[in-house]
């Protein structure tokens, strides 16, 4: 109504004006007093090194973690028996010393006398025999596959241990077991150490265990009671970020000191940045197309992918520096057998002018002397009338496992096969892919990543033991199998380099994985804080070695 | 208030949260997924260590028994053992929840403040250059996801200006004492709860000033001009409060829903807070944790609507029962 209108329309009203002007400045006070400059995550001194991650540690229980997270910091409260040196060479760790019998079978590990677990009380062989015995008997941890032809421990002092395999190993479990105290797991069962929470974790190592705020930060502190050369940096923080592009621009600020992944794109934005240096390495890492090559009857995936044909013909449809090109900004290499170039000697290299790849002409050739003709449609048939039409799944977060996808897609039409995609959480795709039942898949985008720098991980993902494990296309090939086991129990490299190599050629042949890329390891750390860093392949941090954290001096 | 009234209404709180907490159940346990599975993937898991953590969580058991493992449990205080953390769900949920509350808790205090106040001022002078700036104002910062607000203010505030921190709760490794501690956290609360009020005060200074401006012409209102009263004494004594009855309705639903959805904010600035851990736990199939998780937001949602019911019958005699 109008006269209310010009009622109200009139002056300003004295009382609210001055509790404006009195809160707006009563906010300017609180504000100045607030604004500091925002203190970097524990870093009064560059005494702490302050690491970034996105990926959370699950438990700090040794026999039950899961993530590389977990085990980064794991591998500084804890020590092995032996361990990886900078070059990812093995070296000695709680083991002062190490010699092998001449059959390869028994292996004695002089442990340093000067070893003490973090409450004060020493490392003894007891503790070795305790660990090494719970571990094969209840298949626990990370590392118990390295444990298969494991016989016994022989205590022969206090600080000396022998360990009796069945076979001669070629990789040697002592460097992935961590040495746990018999004092406070001693007492455990089996099923109490799967739910054991251990949430101070106690060990020999150069870090303790200080502090862990869930979903925010992790603290160890150093133990300067150490066996070791003691580190120059007196705590370690792991800082969780929900976002990269938040953590990315926290190292730029110098709020962090390094980063344990970096994706693509941010990496490549890094290069701008001052007193930051964004390194790029090899990684134990690629990424896959499978197919379900499941010969059982009750295997829901389509029949089809298990002629050879197909699967090559598929792979040839690829063109893989296209793939690392467009979904990793450039950042990986292209992809042939198993294992990545950072294993080195190991790698069996394939001639260019023999992979399967980015050649459509020879995919459609193959196609057509196996008698798949293209139909109306354009796609291709078998001589029943079955088209070529398959299901291809990925992981939706994955970004570059999704642009591959549809690349796929687009290449494989090419060829006169038709693929539908469908992007996936990580746990579905997880539980359909590895439903041993009855997979109910065709074809999917995954990665692997290896355990340990030695070959045998990966090699070890498709035996036909694995099918209900690791082996996630449900391979079987008894001929794999047999070269393998071979490779396992020959440690020299000489004796062992070529089954290895055999083991790969047979593998890429079958095409049961069409390798993409590998991805690099990108990290970036800032220059004016810790120096000293080494690269190394498979990264600075959050890779096989400790090594960095334990040599880098503050600046 | 009658007693009879109050009792019937906790015997209405009571049934809802029981369908409720079924309901959840069901539903986390019909969901395709086998958290044993995906923790399988990523270590060695033979098969005997994969059945040790399928009995170890409860799953061989069948779905019934489950169901009344989980009440008989849940009258006990526990709520179960999270599968990835390893601990009980109640220690996993209880920092976030602290979290998440001092979060949501500051941010609606200073959003209802702030959203009211501009309201009024908006309908004291409605149709005004006051009132639109007011209006397109907050329609365009309501209009903004939660997710883009935090990132300018990161950019703003803590890239640009590194005047407050960008994401945490705390300065890692920071000894001070006590007060330093809470200083600490205030500075971290600062940004996250900015982003907060900055969308979700539109909301309310929008319904204020709509209702404000209704009641301002109500008769009873040219009463009180008519008996001499002055301007802010009409607005604020009379009008307001009769103007507040839709605020408290949208506060008790904003404060039950932004308890588990904030998790916009909670990612940006890696707060650690409920929505988070909840987002996590589904990725994860985490049920135990999920199943808490979402008991506290039903919990939340039903305690807040209860408790505006009660403040209407306080606010307004109309509503109240004789």
């Amino acid at each position: 109504m109008e006269h209310s209108k010009r009622i109200i329309q009139s002056g300003a009203v004295s009382r609210r004006k001055f509790l404006g002007v009195g809160a707006a400045s009563l906010s300017l006070a609180g504000l100045s007093s607030l604004v500091e400059t925002s203190e970097p995550a524990g870093a009064a001194s560059a005494s702490s090194i302050r690491v970034g991650w996105t990926t959370p540690p699950d438990v700090l229980n040794p026999f039950t973690f899961t993530t590389t997270a977990s085990n980064e910091i794991l591998w500084l409260i804890y020590d092995t028996l032996m361990e990886y040196d900078i070059n990812l060479n093995p070296t000695v760790g709680l083991a002062a010393h190490r010699s092998v019998s001449a059959d390869g079978e028994s292996y004695t590990f002089k442990l340093r006398p000067n070893a003490r677990w973090h409450d004060g009380k020493p490392v003894t062989a007891n503790d070795v025999k305790y660990t090494f015995e719970v571990t094969a008997k209840n298949k626990l941890g990370q590392a118990a596959w390295t444990l298969v032809d494991f016989a016994s421990v022989e205590v022969v002092n206090s600080h000396e241990v022998i360990i009796h395999y069945k076979a001669p190993v070629a990789l040697d479990p002592a460097l992935l077991i961590p040495i746990v105290p018999e004092h406070i797991w001693g007492s455990m069962t089996a099923s109490k150490i799967l739910a054991y929470t251990n949430s101070h974790p106690i060990g020999s190592g150069p870090f303790t265990f200080k502090k862990w705020v869930t979903g925010q930060y992790l603290q160890v502190d150093r133990y300067n009671k150490w066996w070791g050369k003691l580190p120059a940096a007196k705590s370690i923080f792991w800082n969780q970020y929900e976002n990269s592009d938040v953590m990315v621009q926290s190292l730029s600020s110098g709020q962090l000191d390094i980063l344990t992944e970096v994706p693509p794109v941010l990496w490549n934005g890094l290069k701008r940045a001052t007193n930051v240096n964004p390194v790029e390495m090899k990684s134990f890492s690629f990424h896959h197309i499978g197919f379900n090559v499941f010969k059982s009857p009750k295997s829901r995936g389509n029949p089809l992918l298990l002629d050879k044909t197909i699967r090559q013909a598929l792979s040839y449809s690829l063109d893989r520096n296209q793939l690392v090109q467009l979904a990793l900004a450039g950042r990986g290499i292209a992809g042939s057998v198993q294992l990545p170039p950072s294993f080195g000697v190991w790698q069996e290299k394939i001639p260019k002018d023999q992979q399967f790849n980015n050649d459509p002409t020879k995919a459609k050739a193959l196609l057509d002397a196996a008698g798949y003709k293209v139909g109306a449609n354009g796609v291709r048939a078998d001589k029943s009338g079955k088209p070529l039409s398959f299901r291809l799944i990925a992981i939706q977060t994955t970004d570059e496992d999704v642009l591959a996808g549809q690349i796929f897609v687009k290449a494989a039409q090419q060829v006169g096969v038709k693929l539908t995609l469908q992007a996936l959480d990580s746990t579905t795709l997880s539980n359909i892919v590895y439903n041993s039942n009855a997979p109910d898949w065709d074809i999917f985008i995954w990665g692997w990543d290896s355990a340990s720098p030695d070959p045998d991980y990966l090699l070890s993902v498709d035996l036909t033991s694995q099918i209900g494990g690791n082996n996630d296309v449900f391979y079987s090939n008894p001929e794999y199998d047999k070269l393998y086991a071979e490779q396992a129990i020959r440690p020299a490299l000489a004796q062992r380099l070529p089954v290895v190599h055999e083991l790969q050629k047979l593998f890429y042949d079958d095409a049961a994985y069409c390798i993409m890329w590998y991805q690099s390891k990108l990290q970036a750390y800032r220059t004016d804080t810790w120096k000293g860093w080494v690269e190394t392949r498979g990264g600075m941090v959050y890779n096989f070695t400790r090594s960095n954290y334990l040599t880098v001096t503050p600046k | 208030m009658s007693v009879r009234y109050l009792a019937r209404k906790m015997i209405t709180l009571a049934i809802t949260l029981y369908v409720t907490v079924s309901f959840n159940f069901l539903l986390f346990h019909v969901l395709p997924g086998n958290p044993v599975q995906l923790l399988a993937r990523s270590g060695h898991f033979d098969a005997a260590a994969r059945t040790q953590l399928i009995k170890l969580f409860g799953l061989n058991h069948s779905l019934l028994v489950q169901y009344f493992t989980y009440l008989n449990d849940m009258a006990h205080g526990h709520l179960g053992f999270s599968y990835i953390y390893r601990e009980p769900v109640t220690t996993v949920l209880g920092s976030a929840v602290g979290n998440t509350v001092l979060l949501v808790g500051t941010a609606t205090v200073i959003t209802v403040i702030v959203g009211v106040w501009f309201g009024v001022v908006a309908a004291a002078r409605a149709n005004s250059l006051t009132d639109a700036s007011i209006t397109v104002t907050s329609l365009s910062l309501w209009s903004m996801p939660d997710f883009f607000t935090g990132m300018i203010l990161i950019f703003i505030f803590g890239v640009w200006s590194h005047v407050f921190p960008v994401s945490g709760i705390e300065s890692p490794g920071l000894t001070t004492g006590t007060f330093g501690h809470v200083f600490d956290i205030g500075r971290h609360l600062i940004l996250p709860a900015l982003t907060l009020t900055l969308v979700n005060a539109a909301e309310f200074s929008l319904i204020t000033r709509n209702t404000l401006v209704d009641v301002l012409v109500e008769d009873y209102i040219v009463t009180a001009r008519a008996k001499g009263l002055r301007r802010h004494v009409i607005i604020w004594r009379h009008a307001v409060r009769n103007a507040l009855l839709p605020v408290v309705t949208a506060t008790a639903l904003y404060v039950g829903m932004i308890l588990g959805g904030a998790i916009q904010v909670e990612t940006v600035f890696s707060w650690p807070g409920l929505g988070l851990l909840t987002y996590n736990a589904v990725e994860q199939r985490d049920y135990p944790v999920l199943e808490g998780s979402f008991l506290l937001f039903a919990i939340a949602v039903i305690a807040t609507n209860f408790f505006a019911d009660l403040l209407y019958q306080a606010l307004d005699a109309r509503v109240r029962e004789t």
